[in-house]
């Protein structure tokens, strides 16, 4: 306590937290445990771990789960495949680079409403462009958005479309911290770009690598104005995801109880993913820093 | 056989000539030093030689090949940085057996390549470490580490030194050169410290504005310079220059500067400076071919400014004649600022300019007659 005046300054800014943060994730938890349902209103009844079993036996809950995680996997990995070759491709001489880049960024400045309402129109079954563009050339109309596989498949392409500038960006200002000093001594090495890449970039990168797969695991998690435009969980569940879950118990059904307690499954699922891909990665991380 | 030759090579940056015509010709096994001030093109020169600049046009040989056109890797040179340009995430070991990783060289070859590197270089206990836990020192040895074990034709130095503190740049300098008298590599080492150049070279090439302003062993650099940027630069202190005017004086010459000051020149010089009689001239004298007092037929009166003292002998900067003026004398030589001291100064050892161009040229077709 050799300088008690530094808790009046903290002590504030850890109400704030207390009370913007904690607070509501501590009530949800409460709320997690109890049965509670706004229409038709039925008073708070404690049910223990109740809703938990109840979700976790549910059929419907562990194909949102295989869902979601089907759609984050694909997704990030095409993102981060194609976005480290697009910020390659910009961070080497090319032409109109500038061009370019505005170009491929913008994707990400729109909103996900808002893609997702144009990709609902482009892959119409029947009035959409890409259909009609079928038509035209003489090629079957394909169901977008009304075949289960098809209909993840635009999920994962509008996700893709939106978040791999994202990716770009993050990529591009990694690329531009690399010193240059470093690709001449492979060059005098005779080292081929292949290699260059295997055994400099790609180590180099690795850091900002895993910061952006895990920012995007975690956004992607989150999914729902996308597949809520888009396909509306459907055909059938096909394509529902865990948000879209929660947003039809909670304000569909207003069961509130159970939709806490679907947020916390979802947060452990998170937080769970967050540990095992940093347990695996740190030794790798820790040895180059 | 590695010698490098450079013929009629020119680089330009866009419209802006960096080169503008350079003939160099380095020797098999010579360690050259390339030196000269920020933006000579000494960097522009080495990194040309190396194939990580093309030469705008002109031609570039090393040994019997043309490589002009060939890109770095096959040119077999080894570089070591300014800033070491060490793969920050290999260890010490994995950086020096990189090259020969990606050339294919078979596992156990590498292994015995970097024991060998590691053991001339004192770095056996270092070899499971990553750049970063290393010293300057320690990182430099590494880069040149990984610069050997490729067994080069040419070794390009690029101010690998000027990072280091002054006291390992010392040991550094000697551990390259040591190095050099093992492995008798060509070397091409690239430096603005002419003490560095002096120290190390074989020969030493003083560069100005991408042209080379004199090629010499670093002796015959010192006693004779070209011209009065080579005189200026090389030597430490920097020599001084005043304004004067040779004229008769007696038997012999004198050079005489403006403020009436008369320095004889020594009786076995007269013929040689005999046709810059009656001419302006500009006077290079070297701080450390003067001594303090009235000792000998050359004497002038300094009023000092500054005094420096060094240790083993003491810097008196101040003006002569309207000119800066620094002359070296005794640790002990007594004198305080703004005091006015009679310096002697070995005129045998003066050099005579011409004060328009800078350029000896008439002193030296004089000497040659």
């Amino acid at each position: 306590m050799r300088e008690p005046i530094k808790y009046v300054f903290i002590w504030p800014a850890f109400l704030v937290v207390l009370i913007v943060a904690l607070f509501p994730l501590f009530y949800s938890l409460i709320v997690s445990f109890q049965s509670m349902r706004l229409v038709p209103p039925v008073p708070p009844r404690f049910v223990g771990l109740g809703n938990y079993a109840d979700l976790l036996g549910q059929e419907r809950f562990r194909s949102v789960v295989g869902t979601t995680s089907l759609i984050v996997f694909c997704s990030v990995t095409v993102q981060y495949v194609l976005g480290f070759a697009i910020a390659l491709a910009l961070h080497g001489k090319v032409a109109a680079e500038r061009l370019f880049r505005v170009t491929f960024l913008l994707p990400m400045l729109m909103a996900p409403i808002a893609v997702a309402m144009v990709a609902r129109m482009l892959f119409h079954s029947t009035v959409g462009p890409i259909n009609e563009f079928f038509t035209l050339v003489g090629l079957p109309n394909l169901p977008f958005l009304t075949k289960a596989s098809w209909a993840l498949g635009a999920i994962i392409t509008v996700e893709v479309w939106q978040w791999t500038p994202f990716v770009i960006l993050m990529m591009l200002a990694g690329l531009q911290t690399l010193p240059s000093e470093v690709y001449e001594a492979a060059d005098l090495e005779n080292a081929t770009p292949w290699q260059q890449f295997w055994g400099i970039t790609f180590p180099m990168l690795l850091p900002i690598s895993v910061a952006v797969i895990f920012i995007r695991v975690i956004e992607s998690f989150k999914i729902l104005d996308t597949v809520f435009v888009l396909t509306g969980g459907g055909p059938g569940i096909s394509t529902e995801t865990l948000t879209l879950f929660a947003y039809q118990e909670g304000f569909k059904k207003f069961n509130l109880g159970y939709t806490s307690a679907l947020s916390f499954l979802f947060l452990i699922v998170i937080i769970l993913f967050g540990v095992v891909y940093l347990a695996v990665l740190r030794p790798t991380l820790e040895k180059r820093s | 056989m590695a010698r490098v030759t450079l013929t009629d090579v020119v680089k330009k940056f866009d419209e802006v000539v960096v080169i503008p015509e350079l003939n160099l010709e380095i020797q098999d096994k010579e360690f050259v030093v390339l030196v000269g001030p920020s933006g000579c093109g000494k960097t522009t020169t080495l990194r040309m030689i190396a194939g990580l600049e093309t030469a705008t046009s002109g031609a570039i040989a090393i040994g019997d090949r043309e490589v002009t056109n060939l890109r770095p890797g096959l040119r077999n040179c080894s570089m070591v940085f300014q800033n070491y340009a060490l793969y920050p995430h290999m260890t010490v070991r994995d950086n020096i057996g990189y090259g020969m990783k990606v050339r294919g060289v078979d596992r156990a070859e590498i292994d015995r390549q970097i024991t060998n590197a590691a053991r001339i270089l004192g770095l056996v206990e270092y070899l499971d470490r990553r750049p970063k836990q290393l010293s300057g020192g320690q990182r430099q040895r590494v880069a040149i580490g990984r610069a050997i074990v490729r067994d080069p034709d040419v070794f390009l130095f690029d101010e690998p030194l000027s990072n280091l503190d002054a006291k390992l740049r010392i040991e550094m300098r000697s551990e390259i050169k040591n190095l050099h008298r093992r492995l008798r590599n060509t070397v091409v080492y690239v430096t603005h410290d002419q003490v560095e150049a002096m120290t190390m070279a074989d020969r030493v090439v003083v560069m100005h504005r991408g042209v080379i302003e004199q090629m010499a062993d670093p002796i015959t650099l010192y006693e004779q310079p070209s011209n009065a940027f080579v005189a200026a630069f090389i030597g430490a202190p920097s020599m001084n220059f005043l304004s004067a005017k040779v004229q008769a004086a007696g038997d012999g010459l004198a050079v005489v500067l403006a403020d009436g000051t008369s320095l004889p020149i020594p009786a076995e010089h007269t013929d040689r400076y005999g046709p810059a009689k009656g001419r302006p001239v500009t006077l290079g004298l070297r701080p450390e071919h003067m001594a303090g007092g009235a000792a000998g037929p050359a004497v002038f009166t300094l009023t000092v400014r500054v005094i420096e003292p060094l240790g083993p002998h003491t810097l008196l900067i101040g003006e002569l004649a309207g000119s800066r003026m620094t002359a070296q004398v005794d640790a002990h030589f007594p004198c305080e600022p703004d005091q006015t001291r009679e310096i002697t100064v070995d005129m045998s050892k003066m050099h005579l300019f011409d004060p328009e161009g800078g350029v000896w040229s008439w002193a030296r077709s004089a000497s040659r007659a």
